[in-house]
């Protein structure tokens, strides 16, 4: 297609970010800030890839380690590392990420099913994936990311 | 029609919330008349109530509302005086006046005459206050004989003047005013008492000729004389007393300490009237009042107004943290670029603790909420012909400003239908061999992460059968849907819309507006309500509400790398015990404290935090678990503070042995425990 018009079809604005060497985006409408790495308070008794709780402007707001919660290999954090502030279910929830690198344009028409792709992490997260000048981002599907299956499970297994 | 007051509109409101605040206190006072033993205390403060009341009406220029003010007075003078006993038709005529008062009081904020009219009571009042005259025989008491002829001048006894050479002794000046009123002065002692209000507000006020007790009779000519200690000078005294209206000339004459201390032992001159005996316990009443009303009235909408400018800087402090950074990415990191990170770091903790602050203000002890029912339950028990003992507990529990508001009406609705449905008739109750005095509970307590209010009455119990036959008879079940229900199933339909078992209706409830309004308000502030009932034993309504707003006292601990926040409220003891002190039985840890075995608890191990290196000293905490106890190990104790208990967000969700989280005054979120989950779970785990 002329770049034209896809410049035409340019609906969407993705955050950007890097997790453990790829690119993932969001749709820049569920993101509501970005931070620097703050104090985080680790919650007993909750699913590891649950970071903690951190203070984000006077509110407690829970921190989700994406590369534990997507099954990837964990690193310490950098210089580099991002939380990522989604709305999610009327709450912030934030995202820990290796690095914030862009917002860009894209247009729907670009997002592939996630099929083609090879990647390490499990497709039922993924919602699809843009093919970038010479990489690829994938898109994430955050409601089911910060879905709380464990949670689902239990309350299954107590009314049962 | 306009009331033609005689007041700017600021008189007015400050007029209003005054008096709001009297009648509230007025209505309180009387209530618990009817039940304490211990009166006198309680009438003198109604009578103080309606006497300022009557001052204040009287400045505005009503009438009416000065006038019945003034025959309540005379009635509670007598009560207060033993000459009358308080029998129910008194109190009925007393809270009759407090409730037309209330009428008038409307009537002023709205500046409408409804007509309200006193002659009926205030004939009612004087037959109460005659026949006592006719019973003593005694009429009105002659004014007594001038009695600053012998007192000391001021009028000081010598636990005055010990009062006065401490003022001194802070710097304060005692100074007598002799205030001389205007001769077309309607009501001097009121202007008088006024004055006198005046003076308290500014320093302590000593004595006064004539004394507090004479101006509430009304005995006051032309002028009175005020000994007060402040640090004040004379013309701004002069001004706060010139204030109150109707003052001629106000002049100042100090007074020597050292020449009265000498002269105390000859305190009981013999013409000092019999009330003067009572009098230093009045005027020292007062001063203890001016140093409580450390507290300034708010409208709620200003505190919203500033909880959101609030969260407006919150988000600046942001911005500026972020511009800050780019800042340091352009120009490096020099000395102003850490200058400006400090400050803006310093930014950053105050508006984080103005938050907090703002909140904390917004929180009310729901006794703001409560003191209200015990009137309505007496109100409605008389009409009802109940004889109900009405009990509330856990009053000072804090919830917020907002969620006060919002339960006021379903809890009015539950005590109503307590006292309607729930208890029966003296007659039956001893029928069905219970006492015939019925009981209503209202109760109030945080619980977990919420607070837990609860209103139970020991009455007839909901029946299943006849809720199934009534929605049968309503249409809003088929017999067959009827019959399939558990009695669980068939009581909660009284939560059903539209449903009401009342047979008669009666003026205040069984209006078809029911359960289903009330579930529905609480459902809307995210709680839940339960019901618990035995027929013939009585009903409970547990209403569950979150108290995201909540603050606790809090034992503040560390373990591990995180903060933990532990109510002060099952703190029974905090320990520094040696690592020998510590042994194990049946593979759980315990130590001797007090000669009694302590089971001991690591949070490090509970909350899966690596183990600590063997220290030579354990710090435990010492807490209260349905009447046991048990020690939590922690690493170190930080201190006591206050917290806002945040909830630990929906995502998050419950977690065992924590009731929520809360912002530390350093920025860092700590996590709240809650003990009795924490210590069941952990017990459990352990067996």
């Amino acid at each position: 297609m002329a770049g034209e018009e896809i410049a035409l079809e340019d609906d969407l604005r993705l955050v950007v970010f890097r997790l453990a060497g790829e690119m993932y985006g969001v749709n820049v409408a569920s993101v509501e800030s970005i931070g620097i790495m703050a104090p985080i308070t680790r919650v007993p008794r909750t699913p590891s890839y649950i970071s903690g709780i951190i203070n984000l402007r006077g509110r407690v707001t829970p921190v989700v380690d994406l590369r534990r919660r997507l099954g990837l290999t964990e690193a310490a954090y950098t210089h580099d590392t991002r939380i990522v502030v989604v709305e999610h279910n009327f709450e912030q929830i934030g995202l820990l990420v290796d690095a914030v690198t862009e917002v860009r344009p894209a247009s729907t028409g670009e997002i592939e099913p996630p099929s083609a792709l090879i990647t390490d992490v499990g497709t039922e997260y993924i919602a699809g994936v843009i093919k970038a000048e010479n990489h690829l981002i994938i898109m994430l599907d955050l409601a089911k990311v910060l879905r709380r299956e464990d949670r689902d499970r239990l309350k299954r297994e107590r009314v049962s | 029609m306009g009331l033609n007051l005689n007041a700017s509109p600021e008189d007015l409101k400050v007029f209003l919330e005054e008096a709001e605040e009297l009648l509230q206190l007025v209505e309180e006072d009387l209530v618990r008349l009817e039940k304490e033993e211990d009166t006198d205390g309680l009438i003198q403060e109604i009578f103080r109530a309606a006497h300022t009341l009557k001052g204040s009406s009287a400045t505005i220029g009503h009438q009416k509302m000065a006038e019945l003010t003034h025959a309540m007075e005379n009635v509670l003078d007598k009560l207060r005086k033993d000459e009358l006993d308080l029998t129910t038709q008194t109190m009925d005529v007393l809270l009759e006046c407090l409730d037309l008062l209330r009428i008038m009081k409307d009537d002023i904020a709205r500046d409408e005459d409804s007509g309200a009219d006193p002659s009926s009571l205030l004939a009612r009042l004087k037959s109460i206050a005659d026949e006592v005259a006719l019973v003593t025989g005694a009429g009105q008491t002659p004014a007594p004989a001038a009695p600053a002829a012998t007192a000391t001048p001021g009028g000081l006894g010598w636990q005055e003047l010990a009062r006065a050479a401490e003022a001194v002794q802070r710097g304060q000046s005692v100074r007598t005013a002799e205030i001389v009123f205007s001769e077309d002065c309607p009501m001097p002692a009121v202007r008088a008492f006024q004055a006198i209000v005046a003076l308290e507000q500014l320093g302590e006020v000593l004595g006064s000729q004539p004394t507090m007790d004479e101006i509430e009779r009304e005995h006051v000519q032309g002028s009175v004389a005020v000994t007060f200690a402040n640090a004040v000078p004379d013309e701004q005294v002069r001004a706060a007393i010139v204030a109150v209206g109707d003052i001629r000339a106000v002049t100042f004459k100090p007074v020597n300490i050292e020449g009265q201390a000498a002269a105390k032992p000859d305190a009981p001159a013999s013409a000092v009237p019999a009330g003067d005996q009572k009098r230093p316990a009045d005027v020292k009443s007062a001063p203890a009042r001016t140093t409580t009303s450390h507290t300034v009235r708010v409208d709620v909408g200003l505190l919203d107004n500033l909880m959101n400018l609030v969260g407006e800087l919150v988000i600046d402090r942001t911005r500026l943290a972020q511009i800050l950074q780019q800042f340091e990415s352009k120009s490096g990191n020099d000395d102003l670029t850490a200058e400006m990170s400090r400050t803006s770091v310093h930014i950053g903790r105050v508006s984080t603790d103005l938050q907090e602050e703002i909140m904390k203000a917004r929180m009310l002890p729901v006794d703001n909420l409560f003191k209200k029912f015990p009137r309505m339950v007496r109100d409605l028990s008389i009409k009802a012909g109940k004889d109900i003992d009405f009990v509330m507990t856990g009053q000072e529990t804090e919830l917020d400003r907002s969620m006060i508001e919002e339960i006021s009406d379903p809890l009015m609705h539950l005590l109503r239908n307590s006292v309607d449905h729930g208890i029966e008739l003296p007659a039956d109750r001893q029928a069905a061999g219970k006492p015939r005095k019925g009981r209503v509970v209202l109760s109030a307590a945080h619980e977990e992460s919420h607070i837990i209010i609860t209103v139970s009455d020991d009455g007839k119990g909901i029946d299943p059968e006849k809720i199934k036959a009534a929605a049968v008879r309503k249409g809003i079940l088929t017999e067959e849907a009827a019959r399939r229900l558990s009695e669980r199933e068939a009581i909660d339909l009284i939560f059903a819309a539209g449903f009401s078992t009342n047979e008669k209706v009666s003026e205040v409830s069984g209006r078809g507006v029911g359960m289903d309004v009330v579930r529905t308000n609480i459902e809307r502030l995210s709680g839940a309500i339960e019901i618990e009932t035995a027929v013939g034993k009585g009903t409970t309504f547990r209403l569950k509400l979150p108290l995201t707003l909540a603050i606790i006292k809090a034992l503040l601990v560390n373990v591990g790398e995180n903060i933990y926040c532990i109510p002060l409220s099952s703190v029974t003891e905090t320990l520094h015990s040696g690592r020998d002190q510590v042994s194990t039985v049946k593979t759980r840890e315990v130590t001797v404290n007090r000669g009694q075995v302590l089971p001991l608890l690591r949070l490090r191990r509970l909350f899966g935090e690596p183990e600590a290196a063997d220290e030579e000293l354990v710090y435990i905490v010492v807490v209260t678990f349905g009447g046991e106890q048990v020690g939590l190990v922690v690493d170190s104790l930080v201190g006591e503070q206050e917290v806002v208990i945040k909830s630990l967000t929906k995502f998050i969700g419950d977690v065992p042995g924590m009731s929520g989280a809360t912002i530390l005054g350093d920025g860092r979120v700590g996590l709240i425990i809650d003990v009795p989950s924490l210590v069941k779970t952990a017990m459990a785990a352990a067996d």
